[in-house]
């Protein structure tokens, strides 16, 4: 009889786990991360109005911040040391980098109580990320990929040729196939039909997902109201329910000054700041505001960067541009200890390209290839380019014009105001002669892959897996804009080989090779190769990264800095109100 | 009268066209465009983009695309929004609410406000008081409609008030109206119809004082004066009257600004208004909802002074249209 029992109440665990299958988070002690307590509210702020809320169906940060409360992926960032971890995935097997199979977890519902499965694993990448006609989807990456369900809780992704950073697709948050088939092509709908789901007038019922929040409302122009989702699939380290907060609001404000005042005021429950805001908010925290400042070193983020077009109007500024020692004899003068200082108050790190210090593919050696400020370096190199001064002290070109030329940069950014600034005045001491030309921010890349530029400054995003940039910075690739020259000439094409400067063929076969490379330990040597390559040559010249900062109210606890774009890295289930 | 609003009304037409034609080909004339921006994402291929503007009929001529746009108009379609894939018409009337009434708002504040106390100072022209709102005059015409929002948000913030931008605070945004939201609709208000309403209450203020004082060395308030009439109904049945009349052409202008003029102050206080939406457009170069708006505030401007017109003759009896 007592073995009978014994045997029932092993069953019955052994049932229960089966069907019920959370993921607890791991203790994050080195993160300050406790237990937290359920209850509560936390009031955030959007940059903008979101433009619809279907996370595929624009390019909008808005939406992405949200979704990233609303959606899950297959899989997802640990917070601390950003290693991918099981979402609503629980566990696969990659064959040769070509073949994914991933078991789903069992039991997650959708906030409308429906169970999640296969289906709607198949449904979002087939008929979503995979429509070319979806405006926030992924097309590209997921040509050829071959996406089939292999039981009601297993998918299987069979790619035409292997790729070792394809799992970071998998952060991509899944949508549920029985609210937005009638807008697929599977619904027997024009592709581009899936981009009119959900627009930012949808019941709000209508909108569901498996994440920690579900949305609650939305009123034009003000506010996005989330409410908890009372069956998240997530634990804490002590096995309590997530997320704590029973609600999230979001307040539509677009000025950054704004949105400080409004923290200030106690309206605003955590904020992202920038290090030209830190002192300011610093001094009141040790004066005894209730809140927080904090900082971290981000794996995200966008570092600036000074490229010069190698293929400018001008034929002799571009036959100079695309000189590496012009370039080297540029990145002497650019004097980044200073820009650290004044510009980030100190808040910021030397950069290397596409991965952030922080990131296991970083190569240190680049600081030391980058060189330091030396202006004297920088005079004696444009010496020996043959580019005497003339009586105004600037440098003349062979032909005999001044070396002058435009420096393109975001003038409604305080940050790269600044930069130009700094630039153009450490410039003008080694005599080149530097017209400053601000445009709005947000047009920076458009007019950077146009013909129309000198110099611009850019940034562009770190990624955890230096793959994820190939079209930045492989050359050839439709965002290599400092030398378009290299790009093919139809979008499918191949490169144009004939423009590559030696040593960006050396960094073309690099990325080949690592793309298809799936050891850890050489594809690292492959990048540490590049990294060093494009260093050595000032390939751009990068300028510096920012910390992350952010300031909480005392009010909240387990704060962890988010982005709060980045799909998979989502730490507000762990925040809760004191 | 009749027939002069119809022969307005008229004119107006081919007015309207004519400005169609023009808002239509200032968006053609700038550079890239709201799928030329799309580009500059790596997840967008350019067959998407292709097909976007397929489905938007952009790949057809330029004429085609205005005719089209107009038909649309004619039928009360004003087309769809790129960045929002939703009908313009729909986007703009969520804005509207909140634009009308902060603007009429501001407007009637404005009025009142500023009638009486540019008499006053004329009345008055060297007191202190009338100096001080000289002073307050002046600093409101000079000084940018934003930089007074970020002044009174520090004022409230060392005050350590709570009201520093939008509406409501953000329990009360989405919550039925009650007395208590009123309050606090209140409480946050004066900001922007200070903000907002400044500059047109030193401009009406300054005005005012102007056409007051130019009256009041006529020789008809002279022969009022000299007849005995007693110095109330001088005042304002034969000088405040006369002066007034220009004040009443600048109002029919000030109904176009509902859209435009808020813009930069709506951002700084995140108001809920057409401006901010009008400027998101205006990056994302999102081309129907630009022109929806600009047709709206041309239309406006054409209804603001017809209105004016019509307040004049009713105001001035020598005003005819004949």
């Amino acid at each position: 009889m007592k073995k009978l029992l014994w045997l029932i109440a092993v069953s019955l665990a052994a049932g229960g786990l089966a069907l019920a299958q959370p993921k607890t988070m791991p203790a994050y002690a080195n993160l300050g991360v406790t237990a937290g307590k359920p209850g509560g509210s936390l009031t955030l702020s959007l940059a903008s109005a979101p433009q619809t809320f279907f996370y595929y169906g624009a390019i909008d940060s808005a939406i992405q911040n949200l979704a990233n409360q609303m959606f899950d992926g297959l899989i997802e960032y640990n917070l601390a040391n950003y290693q991918i971890e099981p979402a609503l995935a629980t566990r696969w097997t990659i064959t040769n980098s070509r073949v994914y199979t991933f078991d789903l977890r069992r039991d997650v519902r959708w906030h409308d109580g429906r169970p999640f499965t296969a289906d709607d694993v198949v449904f979002t990448y087939t008929q979503i990320v995979a429509n070319p006609e979806a405006r926030g989807g992924d097309a590209a990456n997921f040509d050829g990929v071959k996406i089939e369900k292999l039981g009601d809780f297993r998918v299987r992704f069979t790619l035409p040729k292997p790729a070792p950073a394809f799992i970071h697709y998998m952060r991509l948050p899944i949508m549920p196939k029985h609210k937005l088939l009638p807008f697929s092509q599977e619904g027997g709908k024009p592709r581009a039909e899936i981009n009119t789901a959900w627009p930012t007038n949808v019941n709000p019922e209508e909108v569901v997902g498996t994440g920690p929040f579900r949305l609650r409302s939305y009123t034009p122009g003000q506010q996005v109201t989330l409410v908890k989702n009372p069956n998240y699939w997530k634990r804490d380290a002590a096995g309590n329910a997530l997320p704590y907060l029973d609600q999230v609001q979001y307040l539509i404000i677009t000025d950054s000054q704004a949105r400080v005042a409004q923290f200030l005021a106690g309206n605003l429950g955590q904020i992202n700041i920038t290090g030209a805001e830190f002192p300011d908010l610093k001094r009141r925290e040790t004066q005894g505001a209730s809140f927080r400042v904090v900082q971290f070193r981000a794996l995200f983020g966008s570092p600036p960067n000074l490229s010069f077009n190698y293929n400018a109007k001008n034929p002799e500024l571009a036959a100079l541009f695309k000189n590496s020692d012009f370039r080297r004899a540029m990145q002497f003068a650019v004097n980044r200890e200073r820009i650290i200082e004044d510009v980030y108050n100190g808040l910021a790190e030397r950069a290397s390209y596409g991965v952030a210090p922080l990131s296991e593919w970083y190569y240190p050696e680049v600081a030391r290839l980058q060189g330091r400020f030396d202006l004297n370096a920088a005079n004696a190199a444009l010496d020996k380019l043959g580019l005497p001064r003339g009586a105004d002290g600037i440098r003349r070109l062979p032909s005999g014009r001044p070396l002058e030329f435009t420096l393109t940069y975001g003038s409604n950014s305080a940050v790269f105001t600044a930069i130009a600034t700094i630039l153009q005045n450490d410039f003008q001491r080694v005599g080149v002669k530097v017209n400053l030309q601000g445009i709005l921010a947000a047009n920076l890349l458009g007019t950077g892959r146009g013909a129309d530029w000198e110099a611009i400054l850019l940034a562009l995003g770190d990624q955890p897996d230096p793959e994820l940039r190939t079209p930045i910075w492989k050359p050839g690739g439709a965002l290599y804009y400092w030398h378009q020259a290299t790009q093919p000439t139809t979008p499918t094409g191949q490169p144009q080989f004939n423009n590559f400067l030696p040593w960006e063929r050396e960094i073309y076969d690099l990325w080949e090779r690592a793309a298809s490379t799936t050891n850890f330990t050489q594809r690292k040597a492959l990048y540490d190769r590049w990294q060093s390559i494009a260093a050595r040559e000032a390939q751009v010249i990068m300028i510096a990264k920012e910390y992350a900062v952010g300031a909480v109210s005392n009010r909240y606890g387990n704060y962890i800095y988010s982005l709060g774009v980045i799909p998979g890295f989502n730490p507000l289930p762990l925040m809760f109100q004191r | 009268m009749t027939t002069f609003i119809l022969r307005r009304i008229l004119v107006a037409v081919p007015t309207l066209l004519l400005i169609s034609v023009l808002v239509f080909g200032v968006i053609q004339l700038q550079p890239g465009g709201f799928l030329e921006n799309m580009l500059e994402d790596p997840r967008v291929s350019r067959e998407t983009v292709e097909n976007i503007r397929r489905q938007y009929l952009l790949d057809q001529p330029v004429w085609a695309q205005y005719l089209h746009w107009l038909g649309g108009i004619v039928r009360g379609d004003f087309g769809f929004s790129f960045l929002n894939s939703r009908p313009v018409s729909e986007l703009i009337w969520e804005r509207m609410g909140w634009t009308v009434f902060l603007a009429a708002l501001t407007i009637l504040a404005t009025w009142v406000i500023a009638i009486p106390l540019g008499i006053y100072t004329a009345l008055n022209r060297y007191g202190p008081t009338s100096t001080a709102l000289n002073f307050v005059g002046y600093f409101g015409l000079a000084t940018p409609d934003f930089l007074v929002a970020l002044l009174l948000i520090y004022l409230v913030l060392i005050s350590g008030g709570t009201t520093v931008g939008g509406l409501f605070s953000p329990q009360y945004i989405d919550a039925p109206w009650s007395w208590a939201k009123f309050q606090d609709m209140l409480g946050h208000l004066w900001i922007p119809l200070i903000v907002i309403g400044l500059d047109g209450t030193a401009t009406i203020m300054r005005q005012m004082r102007a056409n007051l004082l130019d009256v009041l060395n006529q020789d008809y308030i002279r022969t009022a004066r000299a007849k005995g009439l007693a110095e109330r109904v001088v005042l304002w049945k034969h000088a405040v009257r006369n002066a007034i009349n220009p004040l009443i052409s600048l109002a029919g202008l000030q109904l176009p600004t509902l859209i435009s003029s808020t813009i930069i102050a709506s951002i700084v206080l995140s108001l809920p208004t057409i401006g901010p939406f009008l400027y998101d457009s205006l990056l994302n170069k999102d081309q129907y909802v630009v022109m929806a708006l600009l047709m709206l505030s041309a239309v406006l401007l054409m209804v603001g002074n017809l209105l004016a017109d019509i307040l004049l003759a009713w105001v001035d009896p020598r005003i005819r249209y004949e």
